[in-house]
């Protein structure tokens, strides 16, 4: 990966996250949350996303979140409305911005009109003055400063521009041949010129190899703290270089890279400069002064200079108006807010992400504070998963080890070595501490995952015709990464299962006595040692006379099947079973809602739905709090240990207990209950021979799909523990039956039992 | 025992001559390049796997890894080892997985010339599938033995 290519991975890792957060704000801003903080965040976000992409070229995405940007700024100052309009458009909107950022991460080009009726609805909003082409820029603009120097010169400088440098060179010569000649160099940046990550001091250092250079920053502009823009460009450079060989080609080669993004005045004069520029800086001062995006280190600059400046009666001569010349620190000294100082006239040319102040009306001091507040923000630091997942492993090593040390205590050693008891005590104690502080790491709010779903969900009703509304609750409950990755496509599923089969047209729903809109409701919470995540819907809930007689006429389900109404809502996760009667592009391929099963089984979760008809229906995820601890019941076959995950176990019984029967294939069935299970001897199983009386075994009792049940013989059951799941697949291959290994107290490998994974293809379909 | 990791380094294992880790099967001697070999270890048992074919073992726990252990006279056709303390666990690296060979001991370190390797005859068709070649050390027979061939061809049968 070359250096670029890392920088563009960490630009679209930042911009899914800057995504998820304009998702969060847009949502709060929806609900009525007008905050102007809120608003700023949707603007930094969108400007980060900008200006990321600026760097890289991707161009359209630049163009759509400009103009998308500019539009907010309007916002921001309230001369657009927040309506309705402008916040469904802002969501759309932002939908494009992933849209544009997902083609140029995928190198996918997107339609040439994609994202323009946005693009217009923007320039509706925002007007048109900021929609001329950047490069008409050095054409059109107009310097905010009037140039301090007398007529005759102006003009000469004039001539000078559009004539070759050659042609008019000797008699300046001539006026001033000892000293060289002076050249008066205006820098006047745009904010794309920062945008673009170009630093004038950068070029201001090439500078002194053409001759003596003076520079001096123009402040004049800088506005009050009240109207400032951190991202707004109020200051100018104005540059006397005095050379004897430079020529103006010379000199403009050294702003070659910022062409374009500057308005850049490159006159000779034939007197030295000095007299009528004001309070020259060194370079080393206007390096200080040259951090625009940094506004609070730049007003200190600015107020330092300020203060330094004691020729404050000549401060203002390159101002072209009086009374806005006011020194930093009599700005700063003032609260009410004074006449903008001229900017605004410079408004055709410049971009509007750095906005009139006057326009402006934040509370004081605020726009200023973000940057510094954001750097004591909750600091993080971004760590490459397998990493975490080392450290995750090693502690699980540390927290069996522990366990053995601690199993090996008898009372004699006990008695015998205290000290080491003690010790060993203590770090059971720091053990656990740091299996809790690991598996924190890897926790994140369910917030990640649930911020993609209204965007699914405004999809769904713009191809529906329902209108739904998604609520969601508990997004702030923490679980393990691995489950949220995991969580994306069953969730997706789900949500569109619901919007399809679960909520009803608008006007059946009226019908019904139900509001028009209907509502999903997306929820997480933590309950016991599991996270529940549920989708409700408000909709007619599963039609099980339906559901029932195409289970059959697919042959999901035999025609003598009795099955309960639970049993009929379950079948909707079935493999192959699809309800709704005409197969839509949304959902109804009958792939969907048995990958979600199968996805959160693999997660060790299980899935239940819950219908009552004409109410809704509620399907509910159950998954544990992380993947790296599972609970199992440690079991024996024919002295080999295996374990059981505990979520699947429903109840253990002994044999001589049970009640065994014959099936109707002459397969041995456990009856329960009024249910007969299918038995599965795993000593038969796995091909182990067992010389445990068939009495003295147990039976383990298990839920595998839905509420299907299975029935494992074992030899033995020796109790319940935590394990850290191992691959076997790492060093060697899947095998039938066996979800993976895991490392007991004493060292030994114990192969985890795949409860699911243990029927083979026919015998689930006879079960089912 | 993880000394023998570091002697490549210093070892001309580049060049035209190769190092082997030789170990006994019975009388017959076999050996791998002493630079895939990770670790040797005492036979300590191993969890053995449902539903593979004889010559896999089982897993062992290497250090919170689960290694597959071969058991390579089983894979010789030669019936299944009856392993006793004194067995010994070979751990190589094929590849991107660890995997362990289950041998009766290990013998020797052996530094051989490549040129000196011979094909291994065709006809004894497990012979050939699972040796890479032969070298004569001593005036014995070492089989250079084909990791990869070891490891494949373990696939569960249903």
């Amino acid at each position: 990966m070359s250096e670029l290519d890392e920088f563009k991975a960490t630009y679209f890792d930042e911009c899914s996250e800057l995504l998820a957060e304009l998702e969060e704000q847009f949502i709060a801003i929806q609900e009525g949350d007008h905050d102007s903080d809120r608003l700023n965040a949707v603007f930094r976000a969108i400007h980060s996303i900008k200006g990321g992409a600026g760097a890289f070229g991707f161009d359209k995405l630049v163009e759509f979140a400009h103009s998308f940007e500019t539009m907010l700024d309007f916002v921001r100052d309230g001369r657009v409305e927040m309506s309705e309009e402008v916040i469904s458009l802002c969501i759309r909107s932002n939908d494009l911005v992933a849209d544009f950022v997902a083609a140029a991460r995928d190198g996918v080009d997107l339609a040439p009109d994609f994202g323009a009726e946005e693009l217009a609805a923007f320039k509706m909003h925002a007007g048109e003055d900021d929609d001329e082409p950047m490069e008409d820029f050095d054409i059109e603009f107009t310097p905010v400063m009037v140039q301090v120097t007398d007529e005759s010169i102006v003009s000469e400088a004039k001539d000078d521009e559009e004539l070759p440098d050659s042609f008019d060179s000797a008699p300046f010569q001539e006026s001033v041949p000892e000293t060289g000649e002076h050249w008066h160099i205006k820098l006047i940046p745009f904010s794309r010129l920062y945008e673009r990550a170009n630093d004038p001091l950068l070029l201001f250092r090439e500078l002194p190899s053409l001759g003596d250079v003076q520079i001096k920053a123009t402040l004049v502009d800088v506005p009050l703290l009240v109207d400032f823009d951190p991202f707004g460009v109020y200051c100018t450079w104005e540059i006397t270089l005095t050379s004897d060989k430079a020529s103006e080609e010379d000199i403009r080669e050294v702003f070659e890279f910022v062409e374009g993004d500057c308005e850049l005045l490159v006159e000779r004069r034939s007197v030295p400069v000095e007299a009528d520029l004001v309070g020259f800086a060194e370079e080393k001062d206007a390096e200080q002064a040259l951090e625009p995006g940094e506004p609070a280190e730049l007003l200190s600059q600015i107020a330092d200079l300020a203060a330094e400046d004691d020729k404050g009666d000549e401060t203002p001569q390159s101002s072209s108006d009086e009374e806005n010349v006011v020194s930093f620190a009599d700005l700063a000294a003032q609260i009410e807010p004074t006449p903008a100082p001229v900017v605004q006239s410079s408004a055709p040319g410049k971009e509007t992400s750095s906005p009139s102040p006057a326009a402006q009306s934040p509370a004081p001091g605020k726009k200023s504070g973000s940057a510094p507040a954001k750097s004591t923000a909750i600091q993080t630091i971004r760590v490459d998963l397998e990493k975490v997942d080392r450290v995750v492993n090693m502690v699980g090593e540390l927290v069996i080890t522990q366990s053995m040390l601690t199993q090996q205590m008898d009372d004699r050693l006990r008695a015998q070595y205290q000290e080491l008891v003690r010790g060993v005590e203590v770090l059971a104690q720091t053990t656990r501490g740091l299996q809790d502080a690991v598996m924190a790491i890897r926790a994140q709010p369910v917030k990640s995952v649930f911020s993609r779903m209204p965007r699914l969900v405004r999809e769904l009703n713009a191809k529906t015709g329902k209108k739904i509304r998604l609520e969601m609750v508990g997004e702030h409950t923490e679980i393990d990464k691995t489950i949220i990755e995991q969580l994306s496509d069953p969730l997706t599923h789900m949500i569109r299962n619901s919007a399809d089969h679960g909520v009803e047209q608008p006007e059946d729903r009226v019908a019904a006595g139900k509001s028009e809109e209907g509502v999903i409701q997306l929820s997480a919470e933590q309950a016991g040692g599991n996270i529940v995540i549920a989708v409700e819907d408000d909709g007619a809930g599963i039609n099980r006379e339906r559901v029932l007689k195409l289970a059959r006429e697919k042959g999901i389900v035999t025609p003598d099947q009795q099955l309960s109404d639970e049993q009929i809502d379950e079948l909707v996760f079935a493999p192959g079973f699809s309800t709704a009667s005409a197969v839509s592009d949304i959902s109804g391929r009958g792939v969907g809602m048995d990958v979600v099963i199968s996805n959160i089984k693999k997660i060790g979760g299980s899935v239940h739905v819950r219908s009552s008809p004409g109410k809704g229906t509620r399907m509910q995820l159950r998954l544990p709090l992380t993947l790296a601890v599972l609970d199992v019941m440690l079991v024996e076959v024919a002295g080999v240990p295996y374990v059981i995950p505990l979520s699947s176990i429903v109840e253990t019984l002994q044999c001589r207990r049970a009640e065994f029967g014959q099936g109707p294939s002459g397969r041995q069935v456990l009856q329960v209950r009024g249910e007969y299970v299918h038995v599965i001897d795993l000593a038969t199983r796995f091909e182990m021979k067992t010389d445990v009386e068939a009495h003295e075994r147990f039976v383990v009792l298990c839920e595998a799909d839905g509420n299907t049940k299975v029935a494992l013989m074992v030899d033995q059951i020796i109790g319940q523990q935590q394990v850290v799941i191992k691959s076997l697949e790492e060093n060697f291959q899947r095998i039938d039956g066996i979800a993976g290994g895991t490392i007991l107290g004493d060292g030994n490998v114990a192969l985890i039992v795949d409860v699911q994974g243990l029927k083979s293809p026919t015998e689930q379909k006879s079960a089912a | 025992m993880q000394a023998f990791e570091t002697r490549e380094e210093h070892d001309p294992a580049s060049g035209n001559s190769m190092q082997l880790i030789a170990f006994l099967i019975g009388e017959q001697v076999y050996g791998v390049e002493i630079t895939t070999v990770r670790e040797i270890r005492a036979w300590n048992g191993a969890t053995p796997l449902p539903n593979t074919q004889e010559y896999v073992r089982g897993v062992i726990n290497l250090r919170g890894t689960i290694v597959p252990i071969f058991d390579l006279r089983a894979r010789f056709g030669d019936g299944v080892t009856s392993p006793t303390k004194n067995h010994v666990v070979v751990v190589m690296s094929v590849g991107e997985k660890w995997v362990g060979i289950l041998v009766d001991a290990v013998s020797d370190i052996l530094s051989v010339s490549k040129s000196e390797v011979h094909p291994v005859p065709e006809g004894d068709n497990l012979d050939s599938e699972l040796l890479n070649g032969i070298v004569t050390h001593d005036n014995k027979m070492v089989g250079l033995i084909d990791l990869d061939a070891i490891v494949a061809g373990t696939k569960t049968e249903s």
